[in-house]
């Protein structure tokens, strides 16, 4: 065997290796895609169900379906069914190919999905039963549920710092540091706070801002960034604008964030000056928020004709927008006089949603638009993408519109001295707007859910013996 | 620039120690910390049936729409006095809530005392506040033909009752009712230091 046959036949087996491990890794992204799309609709119905209880309180009146159960279902679906799951696809999709190999240790991937699944599951049916830690938003599930959750972020932690430390490439990229944070913060945080003993009273309450604030910011927020900073430059075919923004902003998101979390409990008897501390970093947080909108601004300028012509790109660019607004809006509700008019009114609900929804969700939509089609060579259809597009976005718009008036009058009713009921009755016409904005973001959920099927199980259009057999 | 943040280890360990540090000292160690507030003079664990009462306020997720926390705000002075940290000594897990839909209940107890009121809006609440979005709690009364000896019997008002037949409190509905009504915010004293 001559050293040139050796060579020749090692690359070919470098190569099929090479190809089928790659179909390893579209297979992940492909059943996160799919788990997580089936959470997202189970999770919005309900949403849906919920909303329309504010104008009909009598509709489906039953413990099973009953407001104080499904709203943790609700959030917790969302929260760690969907976009918990669809990000951690996306990651490692992203993962693998800015570090040029295939997904390192794929058995650890399998394992979180279906960890990931388990704890829903049990999640789901616990707090359908009142099994609960009590209205601690985000943490409701009782620590034999979360523990699965917890376990399923360190399986993908070993699969994502496996990749990484096998990676072909000379240098780790930008997104890899966020997504990277994301697992390595929130498996930090999931301890802290599922470990409930040493926690009672307002030391809990303590605890839970700090987690909820964190469960958003630390995990949630990192891995929808460091999505964005790959498939952005991927998508317009150019490189990120700055990287030093990014290095900026990974830093300050990194200090900023874990500090701000008592803004949800002010004028609550948690010490005045740690609130003032979380609302001084509130506005620490502008730093990042402008570091990462003005990077991936200045990425797209000059491009915008590309992002009118992608199906995925619009998308990313919505979420960047709701990334800013959403979160400069949160930097404004945690002053003091303002929050002392939004706080406990509906307007933090909208607020949530712009972004958790309008931020986070969107980019995740953008991912998969723009990157499950290259994992799988399948394309969504056009029409439903755009209809998905503008339902989604003209529904959640709608929804935060709605909120913040409707919220902003309640708090001046309260501020105002009128009757609790007043209240109730004034934020009506508004909730019911809610129901409307609410209903268009599910059918467009609808909608993905086809575009998934259509990327991933569907049979390849462009396949003639596809064809062939239909027509036979 | 191949070693520092391009090495893994370091990309992993000095994020990992900086997280962990800032959680000990904004998350667990204030929690640890305030975990120790004694309770405000007055402030008394609950009875059993409380006790009972709270658990199902808890499952049902009373507390979405139910703060029980009042603000140093003028607008929450119709709910009671500003809560302070010993109110909450015994109140594992927290009920402190992050939305009005409906009134703060830290003193329900003195500002509602009637536990007809309570059983009859439990049951159906829009017979007592029409325009009220609160859901209903049919299942925690059972309706008979006739009321048993030691039935708490539920006068719910005409047009809402099950004509001809009886609505009676459950045990589970007598409970929450010892709950709400045990809400009751002790006077505070002299100074009231914050």
């Amino acid at each position: 065997m001559t050293r040139e046959e050796g060579t020749t036949s090692t690359r070919v087996t470098n190569a099929q290796r090479a190809a089928s491990s790659a179909s390893g890794d579209a297979d992940l992204f492909t059943a996160f895609t799919i788990s997580s799309t089936i959470w997202l609709l189970i999770a919005t119905a309900v949403g849906v169900l919920l909303s329309f209880k504010f104008p009909y309180p009598d509709l489906a009146t039953s413990p099973y379906l009953s407001f104080g159960r499904l709203r943790a279902i609700h959030t917790n679906g969302t929260f760690y069914g969907f976009a918990s799951v669809a990000l951690t696809g996306v990651g490692m999709y992203v993962t693998a190919r800015s570090s040029g190999i295939s997904l390192w240790g794929k058995s650890y991937a399998w394992a979180a999905l279906c960890c990931y699944n388990i704890a829903a599951i049990l999640g789901t049916i616990t707090l359908d039963l009142g099994i609960n830690n009590g209205d601690q938003e985000y943490r409701e599930w009782v620590w034999w549920v979360a523990i699965f959750f917890v376990a399923a972020v360190i399986l993908s932690t070993i699969t994502i710092v496996g990749t990484i430390a096998k990676r072909a490439e000379r240098y780790i990229y930008i997104s890899n540091w966020y997504i990277v944070g994301a697992y390595i913060f929130t498996t930090i945080l999931a301890v802290t706070s599922a470990i409930l003993f040493y926690q009672h009273g307002l030391g809990q309450v303590a605890v839970q801002g700090f987690y909820m604030h964190n469960a958003v910011g630390m995990w949630f927020t990192f891995l929808a960034l460091g999505a964005i900073y790959y498939t952005l430059p991927k998508l317009l075919n150019r490189p990120i604008y700055s990287y030093a923004l990014g290095v900026l902003g990974f830093w300050t998101n990194l200090v900023f964030y874990p500090i701000i979390g008592a803004h949800h409990f002010e004028f609550t008897p948690i010490p005045w000056w740690f609130q003032t501390l979380a609302i001084v970093f509130s506005v620490g947080m502008l730093v990042p928020v402008f570091a990462g909108t003005g990077n991936f601004v200045l990425t797209i300028s000059g491009r915008w004709e590309r992002v009118r012509r992608s199906m995925a790109l619009p998308f990313i660019v919505v979420g960047i927008a709701y990334y800013f607004l959403g979160s400069s809006q949160g930097t404004i509700e945690a002053l003091r006089s303002l929050q002392s008019i939004w706080h406990l009114t509906s307007y933090t609900v909208g607020h949530s949603h712009a972004t958790m929804y309008g931020f986070i969700t969107f980019i995740a939509w953008g991912c998969i638009y723009g990157l499950l089609p290259k994992a799988t060579g399948k394309e969504p259809n056009p029409l439903a993408t755009g209809l998905h597009f503008w339902l989604a976005t003209i529904g959640v718009t709608i929804y935060v519109i709605a909120l913040s008036i409707g919220g902003t009058i309640q708090g001046l009713n309260w501020a105002q001295g009128d009757p609790f009921i007043t209240s109730v009755e004034s934020a009506a016409p508004y909730w019911m707007a809610r129901s409307i904005g609410g209903t268009m973001m599910f059918v467009a959920h609808l909608l993905f859910a086809y575009n998934v099927y259509l990327m991933t199980l569907a049979r390849r259009a462009s396949n003639p013996d596809a064809i062939g057999v239909v027509h036979a | 620039m191949k070693g520092g943040m391009n090495n893994v280890v370091l990309l992993v360990g000095i994020p990992f120690v900086i997280y962990a540090i800032l959680a000990l000292l904004m998350g667990a160690l204030p929690g640890w910390v305030l975990s120790q507030t004694p309770p405000a003079p007055g402030v008394v664990p609950l009875t059993a049936q409380q006790a009972r009462g709270r658990a199902t306020y808890v499952a049902e997720g009373c507390a979405y729409c139910h703060t029980q926390q009042v603000r140093p705000l003028k607008q929450d002075l119709v709910f009671g006095r500003p809560s302070v940290a010993g109110d909450y000594a015994y109140a594992t897990p927290e009920l402190l809530g992050s939305e009005r839909n409906g009134p703060d209940l830290s003193n329900i107890g003195s500002r509602q005392p009637s536990d007809v009121w309570q059983y009859i809006h439990l049951y159906e609440p829009r017979s007592l506040v029409s325009s009220s979005i609160m859901p209903a709690y049919p299942w925690f009364y059972r309706v008979k033909e006739h009321a048993d000896r030691g039935d708490v019997v539920v006068a719910v008002p005409p047009g809402y009752a099950p004509s001809g037949r009886v609505v009676i409190a459950t045990q589970e509905a007598q409970d929450l009712v010892a709950y709400l009504k045990s809400l009751k915010q002790v006077p505070l004293k002299g100074a009231v230091k914050r």
